[in-house]
């Protein structure tokens, strides 16, 4: 396990979720759910929608109640606090920004909530504007700003108040694909300077590796894997965040002989030699992240027709032909339109490289 | 844009219809105010503003208007709140609450009231019982009675338009208002409050346009006895046969009610500008 947190778990955290379950109308949602955060960690939820992740953040920022379970803040049992004298903050996906206020009025509101002293709102909330670049646009009405402008609006006003805990639900998602990669770039060196604690909620797989220090891979009210983007890229924990962290060859098989460490599968595609401990009979899913494939034979070999070349760019995505719950994927790097639909080519890569995990029964 | 103009056309049999049956009669009502014999004059007005009883008469109607609305407010205002929360068969019952009695005539309401406001109805009954008071109090003729009674009528006039805005609002605005750091009532007298204001001013401008004209509920609660507007207009077409006088008060009704309908709107316009 690499990062602070992973090591001495217990002394680190600075926020504690222990054993929180939560039902909706007799539908579990989530059950005994244990999740910690480092201080000044920036830490992902990432899974599909219905994963429970967004009802996890709305859990720790009090407006949503646990049925069972204890959150812990910096050592202090925050459980029963209610969500206004937590001191944590929460960018919602929409911003929530306050349409009959202006820009400043909306970064005030958290100060005047506080009863903060006069004198001390109008600095703080142009520190606050600048620190986002909208001090120009202080006395717009909220309505009249693209949605850039709103949520850097709803940064300032989340990070005004000076919050313990920064939580973020899908920051990203109602901005085109250039902004949101040049606002998490922003907004991760922002809270970095701050050294602010923050969580984002999330179901995208690329903007929780570039924006969390670690990421937390939520499945059906569970964490399947909670580790550095690189540790979950490389190692997925279950077939679930292998599918769920970035692309993968996969194939269904049946482990037919095993020689120490080394495990021999049959496949669709012919016989591919695995590390792992499971017995011979054993229905199982073997995984290989593409750019780890290349198209000339090494230690596990298949043969492959293409089913296309696509060329991306700065690589090129080979697609072979593949029984539809199996999945064949080579990238090379640049761009090669020397390979066609129809070839046939050879997939190779190293055992080492090579993912197994037992097949759900 | 021709498209639209042939669009414009489907409103023609409505414009109509309320041009012949409502315009053009309420036209001629006014220009009768404003005539003594075929001559144009002004005369009408003057009376009826020099007149203690007709004055006395308008402050009562507008007095009972503005209380009418004010105790419809309050009461309507924690319902709708409540509705915008509610769901499935919740919401269902408060609908079902709050449109069913418009469909009962107001006669009978008005008459159910003054079942329970009579020297010996319900509520005295149960004051005396409760040995609260010695002796039956009046209820009944008196304006507590007719604003109690008119807010009750009219209620659902207040409700909807409140709910409706209500409901609208982002529920994320108060959670994020929470989220930095504001009570409960913060919440409410920053948020809550001023973004449902458009539902507010025009279930104000409803309650009070109706309560003003109201002839049906007066009637019946406080009798002829204390005069509303509405009741002397009638009285001066149906028993004074005086129609110059009826013609002057309905355009002061009409005056109020325009004044009502603007007003409100410039003040919902206003307030909704900013989202």
């Amino acid at each position: 396990m690499q990062g602070s947190a992973g090591t001495e778990p217990d002394k680190r955290a600075y926020l504690d979720v222990v054993g929180v379950g939560k039902a909706f109308k007799g539908t579990t949602v989530m059950s005994d759910m244990d999740f910690r955060v480092a201080r000044g960690e920036l830490v992902s939820l990432l899974g599909p929608s219905g994963c429970g992740k967004t009802t996890l953040l709305r859990i720790i920022a009090g407006l949503t109640s646990a049925d069972s379970g204890d959150i812990l803040l910096d050592g202090r049992a925050i459980t029963r606090v209610p969500a206004h004298r937590r001191n944590i903050s929460v960018v919602f996906q929409s911003y929530a920004l306050f349409p009959h206020l202006t820009v400043a009025e909306n970064v005030a509101f958290g100060l005047r909530a506080r009863s903060a002293p006069k004198g001390d709102i109008a600095p703080k909330v142009s520190e606050a504007l600048q620190l986002v670049r909208m001090s120009d646009f202080a006395d717009r009405p909220v309505a009249a700003l693209s949605g850039g402008q709103q949520q850097r609006v709803a940064v300032a006003r989340a990070l005004v108040v000076d919050p313990v805990l920064l939580l973020l639900d899908e920051p990203f998602s109602a901005l085109d694909r250039k902004l949101r990669e040049t606002m998490q770039v922003e907004l991760k060196s922002l809270l970095r300077d701050r050294g602010m604690t923050a969580i984002f909620v999330t179901h995208d797989q690329e903007e929780a590796m570039g924006v969390s220090d670690r990421i937390a891979v939520m499945n059906s009210g569970q964490i399947e894997q909670f580790a550095t983007p690189s540790e979950l890229y490389a190692r997925p924990r279950s077939s679930f965040v292998m599918d769920f962290v970035g692309l993968s060859t996969r194939m269904r098989g049946r482990v037919s002989k095993t020689d120490g460490p080394v495990m021999q599968i049959d496949t669709a595609n012919g016989m591919v030699l695995a590390h792992g401990d499971y017995g011979v009979g054993t229905k199982v899913t073997v995984g290989v992240r593409p750019e780890l494939i290349t198209p000339v034979a090494g230690e596990n070999t298949i043969k492959v027709t293409l089913a296309d070349a696509m060329v991306l760019g700065a690589k090129t995505q080979l697609h072979g032909a593949s029984h539809p719950e199996d999945r064949l994927l080579c990238e090379v790097p640049g761009i090669q339109t020397n390979l066609t639909r129809g070839e046939d080519v050879t997939f190779g890569w190293s055992v080492k490289d090579t993912l197994v995990y037992e097949a759900p029964r | 844009m021709r498209r639209l103009e042939h669009i414009g056309l489907l409103a023609l049999p409505g414009l109509t219809f309320l041009a012949v049956i409502f315009a053009l009669p309420l036209f001629m009502l006014l220009l009768k105010s404003f005539q003594i014999d075929g001559q144009f004059s002004l005369e009408e007005y003057r009376l009826f503003f020099t007149d203690e009883y007709n004055m006395s008469v308008l402050w009562r109607t507008l007095r009972v208007a503005a209380l009418t609305t004010i105790l419809a407010l309050l009461i309507a205002y924690p319902t709708a709140i409540a509705m915008s929360r509610a769901n499935g068969i919740w919401l269902s019952i408060f609908l079902v609450a709050m449109v069913l009695p418009i469909s009962v005539g107001v006669v009978v309401k008005a008459f159910a009231w003054s079942i329970i406001f009579r020297t010996r109805g319900v509520l005295n009954d149960i004051l005396l019982s409760l040995g609260i008071v010695d002796t039956p109090i009046r209820m009944l003729f008196t304006e507590t009675a007719l604003i109690i009674g008119a807010a009750n009528v009219f209620l659902p006039f207040m409700v909807l338009p409140i709910y409706a805005v209500l409901r609208q609002m982002d529920t994320r605005l108060p959670e994020a208002a929470a989220s930095l750091g504001a009570t409960p009532v913060f919440r409410f007298f920053n948020v809550t409050l001023p973004l449902s204001l458009p539902g507010v001013v025009a279930g104000c401008a409803f309650v009070f346009s109706l309560a003003v004209s109201m002839y049906v509920i007066p009637s019946l609660i406080v009798g002829e006895r204390q005069q509303t507007l509405s009741m002397l207009t009638a009285r001066s077409f149906l028993y004074l046969r005086n129609e110059a006088l009826g013609a002057t008060i309905s355009s002061i009704l009409l005056i109020i009610a325009i004044s009502v309908v603007l007003g409100s709107s410039w003040l919902a316009n206003r307030l909704g500008a900013r989202s």
